[in-house]
């Protein structure tokens, strides 16, 4: 079998994408279509900007999605005599079944970088996306009564998030994943506190909308703490009764840094939103017919700073996803087998100066996802500010 | 650069187009606009929120941002045309020759900067100045706009100024180039009336004394009353009508400015014997623009075929000089028609007392350092002894300028805040130190308020129906959704709304609509006090009217007491039964409302009633204008609130004023009066408004 020249290699590798171009296709044709019923979503197709930074993140969700028909070979099998091979090099012993090529070379492991490189797309769109979610939880939970209320309890909480934000990061994450410290059970309390946030905040949110009505409001929040309780069980403390939620304790550690490192930050973005939105008239009828402070922090407040918010989520996720990178980077939390980008640009760089295949990639992927998700943001505001 | 003399028109601007690019489609904003304005002329230009007037503006200074254009027409500038005009040459003109004065005074001036120095820049960029001599210029100009203390003040900041003090200063900057033409785009909007006053005063001796054109941007006629000489109404785009003030105030000819006329509340309307005849209708949006006449689809004389057959254009009345209408019929018009009585309503009788208010007070206590507390303790005192009562379906109306105290006072009743000293009994229980999150639902139902911002007072995130059906929820008004539902859609026909507005986003409403919305939120839990604050200042006249009607027969058919909080003298003569007048935290005169706009007066009363425009030609103001701007609460003057601007504190003997609060004192008819005054010279004030005999006009 002949080594595929650079040509061949391109055209291989869109072949393999097939199911993601396909996906692509049908979402942009399908949004496209739809534009001006969706709002701000539809709007995003106005913008170039915003086009491109979607089809992006598109690409990379559908990459993450599709990944087992995408991926040529098992991304942790070593195969011998693939060590550092370059791109386009036959597989050696390959079985008539098996994918020829090791289509972006091998790594110092025999492994293929192709296939790393999608299955790493998977641990990011994994972890990236829900930490945010989960920051973004805890930080309007706490942000909303600190903007709303001001005085001494905006001073504490203000106090802890900009105490939390002058600790330098990295050494956060080492300390948290320092085996003496897990022995403790410290990082396990912490994701055991922060995961009860998401139960807090909807309990509250149908409480406070529905209190009128006891009989859906009991219905919500049965649902809430039942699913919610049981999702909690299955990833705070891995006792799930039925076993099918769980979360490998090294994961849960990069999660609960991620999360702990983020929530200050919304923290604050919600409590200057909240003192700007709490000064409008409807905040003030709502005092007037006697609306709780929970009804019109969460129904009244929190809807209308939705647009910086979901900017925010976007350019958030690309932090965690380079936050991410970066663990993967030091070897913190991660198996040091794990394809994560990080991990892998980690493995490749040592060789960087004789063999640049097996640390590319993954770079040049976690680049283009970022930079997908920082105009997608881009788009978002520059739509959401005209109407 | 040296000026020309110049003796032609000083702006004459011919059929000029101006448009909006948008991505999609083209908007046109100004359409076939003639203006021309003479050296020494004040032209008014007025017309509602959208009708491009201010494009006017920024078409003549050429700042129309990179959307805008300047489609056909021409702009010419003492002879010279502005379209076209080289940037270099046209910032030459701008700032020198012509000068711009905007709404918001803080906006126009850098933060950064002393206002000496900003002042000095004019003429030290435009005419190479020296540093000295420009000094002294500057010194002169804030001199002539009625500074106190000048020096001072070319020394300090924007921030350290009042808005009215602010705005002075912007005019000042703008007459230092001895502009030839002034552009004044509602320069006192944002400001008090009784400092509004000082400045129209200004304006109009120093157009006198300077010899300067202006071109007045208002949507206040009473105000282009006192300024202009000549002006020009806007409808959607298109002048609908010029000429002298005297022609188009006595006898128009375009029904767009008769109908406004008819829907601004003049001294001779009454709620009940004259009510004001509203706009049908909306304001139709820029590409909404029906064929033929703008207006025609809300005009009462619209003539099907003839109206709407082809673009009009203006055309001059015969027997008057420079007067133009845009209308097909205003040859075949009876413009002497009495108004069509409205129906007249009975005036209903006002019942048992439901709210008693007795010497309320409510201080604040503002810390010095905010985030460690402790610090020296500053005392703002928003009310002070304030006692009054309201009756069933009456209407008070609570009068004042801003940080009088009468925002303080509506959160006090609302429960938003509790008093400090004194009582508030609402419907026979005492609720003065009974937050609003003790209080029973039937005493927070029964007591609503009516917001001031349409914009704002509708949650932008839900639709307008489930936003009535929450405060029905929260009422415990209905049984289950369906009957919410269903109770819900009869707010909407309270207030005439469509009932298809349920599912609308208040977005998609406009402004008087929002506020009709606001209204059905406040009546929802059968509310028997409401509390109106300015909730039609924000609105355009056409739609104000509209607006204050509707509040009017809601509050007939449910005999529903009115707080009126209001700046607006004219709307409060129209529609209260009795009016509160406030001066920092204190009630400074109350009583029926024909006691309050007849003399005796308190000496501020007297200053906010010549201060309010009358667009009326037939009235004659006594002319009374106020020194300086409204204190700090934080540190009220000694005595009398009133003393540091009243202009009869020399009247009484021995600095009474300055000494002690004066009591107050119960005159005939139970008008109550908090001044030093004696009875004589109390009984020798004449009444500011007088009204002259309307001249014949000729049709």
């Amino acid at each position: 079998m002949e080594p595929l020249s650079s040509l061949q290699i391109f055209g291989h590798i869109l072949y393999q994408l097939l199911p993601v171009w396909i996906g692509l296709v049908a979402i942009f044709a399908i949004s496209i279509a739809t534009k001006t019923k969706t709002g701000l979503y539809g709007k995003l197709f106005d913008s170039p900007i915003g086009m491109v930074g979607f089809a992006l993140v598109v690409f990379w969700v559908l990459t993450a999605l599709f990944g087992d028909m995408i991926m040529t070979h098992d991304p942790l099998q070593q195969i011998s005599g693939m060590k550092n091979k370059l791109p386009g090099t036959p597989t050696k012993g390959a079985e008539a079944g098996d994918f020829q090529w090791y289509l972006l070379g091998g790594d110092n492991l025999a492994r293929d970088v192709f296939s790393r490189v999608v299955a790493g797309s998977r641990i990011v769109l994994k972890i990236a996306p829900l930490a945010t979610l989960f920051a973004f939880m805890v930080g309007i939970t706490l942000g909303l009564p600190a903007g709303y209320y001001g005085g001494k309890r905006d001073t504490l909480l203000s106090f802890l998030a900009n105490l939390i934000l002058a600790f330098p990061v990295i050494l956060l994450f080492y300390l948290l994943v320092t085996p003496e410290i897990v022995k403790t059970g410290l990082p396990k309390y912490m994701a055991a506190v922060l995961f009860l946030f998401p139960i807090i905040f909807l309990v509250v949110l149908w409480q406070s909308r529905f209190y009128t009505q006891p009989q859906k409001r009991n219905l919500f929040v049965a649902l809430t703490v039942l699913i919610g309780g049981w999702i909690y069980m299955g990833i705070a403390w891995n006792a799930d009764p039925t076993g099918i939620i769980s979360m490998q304790a090294n994961i849960l550690i990069v999660f609960v840094a991620v999360v702990f490192v983020n929530s200050p930050t919304v923290f604050r973005i919600i409590r200057g939103l909240t003192m700007d939105i709490k000064t409008r008239d409807y905040v003030a009828a709502a005092q007037t017919r006697g609306e709780g402070p929970w009804y019109i922090m969460l129904w009244e407040i929190l809807p209308n700073a939705r647009g910086p918010l979901i900017v925010d989520f976007c350019l958030r996720i690309g932090y965690t996803t380079i936050l991410l990178g970066t663990l993967g980077f030091f070897g913190l939390g991660l198996e040091s087998e794990s394809p994560d980008w990080g991990s892998t640009i980690n493995a490749g760089r040592r060789l960087l100066a004789i063999y640049s295949h097996p640390a590319l990639p993954p770079a040049l992927s976690l680049m283009s996802l970022v930079l997908g998700l920082n105009l997608l943001a881009d788009g978002l505001r520059e739509q959401s500010l005209r109407d | 650069m040296t000026k020309q003399p110049y003796d032609g028109p000083i702006l004459e601007i011919n059929q000029l187009s101006i448009s909006f690019f948008t991505r999609m489609f083209e908007i046109p904003a100004v359409m076939d606009f003639s203006v021309t304005v003479m050296p020494g002329e004040a032209v008014g230009l007025v017309g509602e929120s959208g009708c491009g007037k201010s494009t006017v503006a920024l078409g003549v200074m050429q700042d129309l941002g990179v959307n805008g254009e300047c489609v056909s027409g021409s702009i010419k500038f003492k002879g010279r045309e502005l379209i076209g005009m080289p940037e270099e040459e046209l910032r030459e003109l701008r700032g020198s020759e012509i000068a711009m004065i905007y709404q918001e005074p803080m906006a126009s001036l850098n933060p950064a900067m002393k206002i000496g120095k900003q002042l000095m820049e004019v003429p030290m960029i435009h005419e190479g100045m020296s540093k000295e001599d420009a000094y002294a210029m500057a010194l002169e100009i804030v001199e002539s706009v009625r500074l106190p203390d000048p020096e001072r003040m070319m020394n300090s900041f924007p921030h350290q100024l009042s808005g009215g003090q602010q705005q002075r200063i912007v005019i000042a900057m703008a007459l230092m180039s001895k502009p030839s033409l002034l552009i004044l785009d509602e320069p006192t909007t944002a400001l008090d009336v009784t400092v509004e006053a000082g400045i129209v005063d200004l304006v109009k001796d120093l157009g006198k004394k300077y010899g300067t054109s202006m071109l007045f941007i208002s949507h206040n006629l009473g105000l282009i009353l006192e300024t202009c000489d000549r002006l020009c109404v806007m409808y959607s785009g298109e002048a609908v009508e010029t000429g002298s003030i005297k022609d188009v105030f006595d006898k128009m000819r375009h029904p767009y400015t008769q109908a406004l006329f008819r829907s601004i509340p003049l001294p001779g309307a009454d709620k009940n014997e004259h009510p004001l005849v509203a706009i049908p209708g909306n304001f139709p949006l820029p590409h909404e623009r029906p064929r033929g006449c703008n207006f025609g689809p809300r005009c009462n004389y619209y003539k099907e075929g003839l109206c709407n057959a082809h673009n009009i254009k203006m055309a001059p009345i015969k027997g008057d000089t420079r007067h133009d209408s845009r209308c097909m019929r205003f040859e075949s018009i009876d413009w002497d028609e009495p108004i069509e009585a409205g129906a007249n309503t009975a005036k209903t009788e006002v019942g048992d007392v439901v709210l008693k208010v007795d010497n309320l007070k409510k201080y604040y206590e503002v810390a010095a350092n905010a985030i460690f507390g402790g610090g020296e303790k500053r005392v703002v005192k928003a009310n002070e002894t304030i006692s009054f009562e309201a009756r069933e379906s009456e209407t008070l109306a609570i009068v004042g300028e801003s940080g009088c105290g009468k925002s303080t006072l509506a959160k006090v009743l609302m429960g938003l805040e509790t008093a400090t000293d004194g009582s508030v009994e609402l419907l026979g229980k005492y609720v003065e130190d009974v937050s609003i999150e003790e209080r029973t639902t039937n005493t927070v139902s029964s007591v609503q308020m009516v917001f001031q911002n349409p914009f704002d007072t509708l949650n932008p995130a839900m639709t307008v129906g489930s936003q009535i059906k929450r405060a029905l929820e929260i009422f415990g008004v209905g049984k289950n959704e369906a009957e919410r539902e269903d109770r819900m859609l009869k707010l909407l026909d309270l207030v005439k709304l469509p009932r298809a507005f349920a599912t609308r986003m208040p977005r998609q409403l406009s402004g008087g609509q929002k506020q009709r919305v606001g209204i059905a939120r406040a009546f929802a839990g059968a509310a028997q006090i409401v509390v109106a604050d300015e909730p039609v200042s924000a609105l355009d006249v056409s739609v104000q009217a509209a607006v204050t009607d509707l509040l009017m027969e809601i509050q007939r058919e449910n005999k529903t007491t009115l707080l009126f909080i209001s700046h607006d003298l004219s709307i409060v003569r129209y529609l209260s039964d009795r009016v509160m007048v406030m001066y920092l935290g204190h009630v400074v005169e109350m009583g029926s409302t024909d006691a309050i706009f007849s003399p005796p007066y308190h000496p501020y009363t007297e200053a906010l009633l010549s201060a309010v425009p009358i667009a009326d030609t037939s009235i004659v103001k006594k002319h009374v204008v106020l020194e300086g701007d409204i204190p700090s609460a934080m540190d009220p003057p000694s005595g009398c609130p009133f003393q540091t601007r009243c202009n009869y504190k020399g009247q009484v003997k021995g600095g009474l004023c300055e000494q002690e609060v004066p009591p107050m004192r119960t005159l005939k008819g139970g008008h109550e009066i908090k001044c030093h005054l004696d009875d004589k010279t109390l009984n020798t004030m004449e009444p500011v408004i007088k009204q002259v005999a309307k001249e014949k006009t000729t049709a």
